[in-house]
């Protein structure tokens, strides 16, 4: 359950240098502007016009948003981040649009500039605000087509291009690649966590993140002693372990695209009929709800995420649990991509209903979550750490209310920037995952 | 013709079109944009409950939201509530949509319908003042968000005068009253006051894509 202090003091410092040596796109503003406009006009559909056309402009979105609560900036209402994408719309595809073009200003390289901060570094696309919005605006999907605009036009900040080319041209993330996974598989092993490797063929295909390899090694453990003791017949394979996909951050969607075409790909040749994807939400955003669109069809295999397997183990009685008898008591952080994106909110509270701790919901929890602050690759981008320690204070907050002993999360990047802020803060309650304390209190 | 004459012919006549035809122009033009298939396997087999239900459910925000916006809350729901009074259940106005519709309904006596009128044109003063006041509303706003405030308060401004006959001859009054609805009608299909028929679908689609998800929106 312990993170290697060396080990998260590395990465901190490896986060510092990130992305120094990536050179900028030298794209001409000219270009720029046309290649994000190209990519709204491509990925505006009805569901978003009808949004565009609807939303009053009342602000309530600000409200929902954990950048807008820590600050108090006006600039960081969601509304806002979307705007220039309402101004293209509002000239180029409204039926209105012969009406509106000339009353409305057209996107210019500087609003892209401006937007870049707004929409990498202050919005983690948490969607807390489409929950929020009166009208029924899907907030978070207007500001992402915002993020694959600016990404068209070479704008994805330099420590996301760095991971998202590393990614697609090294098939590494963090410098993790084949040889650190079969490494850290040898060292389970020695431990005596048994890890099948490379299968040519099984019913369930585990993924892992080079944040477990390098981080959390505990957490893979926590999977494979899981697995295991249901008895399914799996497989983790060297060539298409990653489940992170940093296309889906950076706003890239053929790198999106090729990361997810991977997975399915291997999930198929080793006739897998479930892929596990591990204690990630972005991942499972990618996969889950995303993936069949990428590859343009539906997926041959059923996808879930660790906490909805260990979900429908206990339920059907393959997995037991000891029940903790001292009562730690816990409170369970949801992360957004998992939770209001991804529909796994009960699951996590059934499972740790199962271990019999001591539970206790934060003021906002499920659906309502405040994200951790770090979502969608922010915690990456060094220029918006002031920002998200501010955000970090709400989430401090909310757990100290609580009175719980520690925080319980599944996901590795939540988890993550959970420790840096509670690191920065001087703050000493334990992040916790969710698998690695159920592997803990594993019945016989 | 008299201004009335024509506030109430030919004005009131080619507002309707406007309205009618804007309308359908700009609901149509936004639903006749393509989408495309979500494949991914959703959660639940039909997603009509969700988003019929998200459709009812916008209109009570969770406690967790709610905390924060009740003055916005309730505010919407008492203007909504006074200008649907003042406006469905006025003696004259009923007489009125009797002559178009054939048929028409019990009044409220005067005196509710001028204090409802009256909280109507009050709420949407003190909105008015959080617009320009409230650091948020003041960045996103732009000319439509004055311009449905104005077509909007006008015509209740209008109509409490026309009732009160103050300021000018009674069929003026009237009239001035006629031609502010019109400009409302006229506004309508090209701004935000769109919103009390897109919002329909617009909630519609989130419960849905939520639903989807099996996630309550």
């Amino acid at each position: 359950m312990n993170v290697d202090s060396t080990a998260f003091r590395d990465f901190r410092q490896s986060l510092e240098r990130l992305g120094t040596d990536v050179p900028a796109d030298e794209l001409s503003d000219d270009e720029r502007v046309r290649r994000a406009k190209r990519t709204f006009m491509d990925k505006i559909d009805r569901h978003m016009a009808v949004d565009l056309e609807t939303c009053i402009h009342c602000g309530m979105c600000a409200e929902a948003c954990h950048y807008y609560e820590a600050t108090q900036d006006e600039k960081y209402s969601p509304v806002y981040k979307f705007d220039p994408l309402r101004r293209f719309y509002r000239r180029e595809l409204s039926p209105m649009r012969w009406l509106f073009r000339p009353f409305t200003k057209d996107l210019t390289a500087q609003d892209l500039e401006e937007w870049q901060e707004l929409v990498y570094e202050a919005c983690t696309g948490c969607g807390r605000c489409d929950m929020m919005c009166p009208m029924g605006v899907n907030i978070s999907t207007l500001i992402n087509v915002m993020r694959e605009g600016l990404a068209s036009a070479g704008m994805v900040p330099a420590e996301l291009r760095a991971l998202q080319t590393e990614q697609r041209d090294h098939k590494t993330l963090f410098g993790v690649g084949v040889e650190q996974l079969r490494e850290l598989v040898g060292r389970l092993r020695q431990q005596g966590t048994e890890i099948p490797l490379d299968k040519e063929r099984a019913e369930v295909l585990l993924l892992t993140t080079a944040a477990e390899v390098l981080l959390f090694p505990d957490a893979l453990a926590a999977s494979a002693e899981i697995l295991n003791r249901t008895g399914v017949d799996w497989t983790l394979l060297s060539k298409s372990f990653e489940a992170a996909n940093v296309g889906l951050v950076s706003g890239d969607e053929d790198s999106q695209r090729t990361a997810s075409a991977g997975i399915v790909e291997q999930a198929k040749a080793c006739s897998a009929s479930t892929v596990i994807l591990p204690e990630s939400g972005h991942a499972y955003q990618a996969l889950r709800w995303e993936g069949a669109n990428e590859v343009g069809e539906a997926l041959p295999f059923e996808v879930l995420a660790i906490s909805e397997f260990i979900a429908r183990e206990l339920d059907s009685g393959r997995l037991k649990l000891k029940t903790a008898a001292n009562g730690h008591s816990v409170t369970y952080h949801d992360p957004c991509r998992l939770g209001r994106h991804g529909g796994v909110i009960e699951q996590p509270r059934q499972v740790l209903k199962a271990l019999g701790l001591d539970f206790h919901e934060a003021d906002s929890n499920g659906r309502e979550n405040f994200c951790c602050g770090g979502g969608c690759g922010e915690y990456v981008i060094r220029r918006s750490a002031p920002l998200r320690q501010k955000a970090f204070e709400i989430k401090k907050r909310e757990f100290d209310e609580t009175g719980a002993d520690a925080v319980i999360t599944s996901c590795a990047n939540c988890r993550i920037n959970l420790m840096i802020g509670a690191e920065n803060a001087g703050w000493n309650k334990p992040v916790e995952s969710l698998v690695e304390t159920v592997a803990a209190r594993l019945a016989d | 013709m008299t201004l009335l004459d024509f506030a109430r012919g030919p004005a009131l006549q080619w507002s309707l079109i406007i309205l009618l035809f804007g309308v359908m122009w700009r609901i149509v033009g936004a639903l006749l944009i393509m989408a495309k298939k979500d494949l991914s396997k959703p959660r639940r087999k039909t997603v009509l409950r969700d988003g019929l239900k998200t459709i009812a459910t916008r209109s009570l925000p969770e406690h967790q939201f709610e905390k924060k916006i009740r003055f916005q809350h309730l505010s919407g729901y008492a203007w909504h509530i006074a200008l649907f009074i003042s406006v469905l259940f006025f003696a004259p106005h009923i007489m009125f949509f009797e002559s178009v519709l054939g048929f028409g309904w019990p009044h409220l006596p005067n005196p509710i319908i001028l204090v409802t009128a009256a909280i109507a044109l009050a709420i949407l003063l003190a909105l008015l003042i959080r617009r320009v006041s409230h650091p948020v509303q003041r960045l996103i706003s732009n000319a439509d968000d004055y311009i449905s405030v104005a077509v909007v308060i006008i015509p209740i401004v209008t109509g409490i005068l026309a009732f009160a006959h103050l300021g000018a001859r009674y069929e003026t009054l009237l009239a001035l009253h006629f031609l502010s609805v019109e400009a409302l009608f006229v506004w309508f299909p090209f701004g935000k006051l769109m919103h009390t028929a897109l919002t329909f679908p617009s909630r519609f689609d989130a419960g849905a894509s939520f639903g989807r998800k099996g996630v309550k929106a």
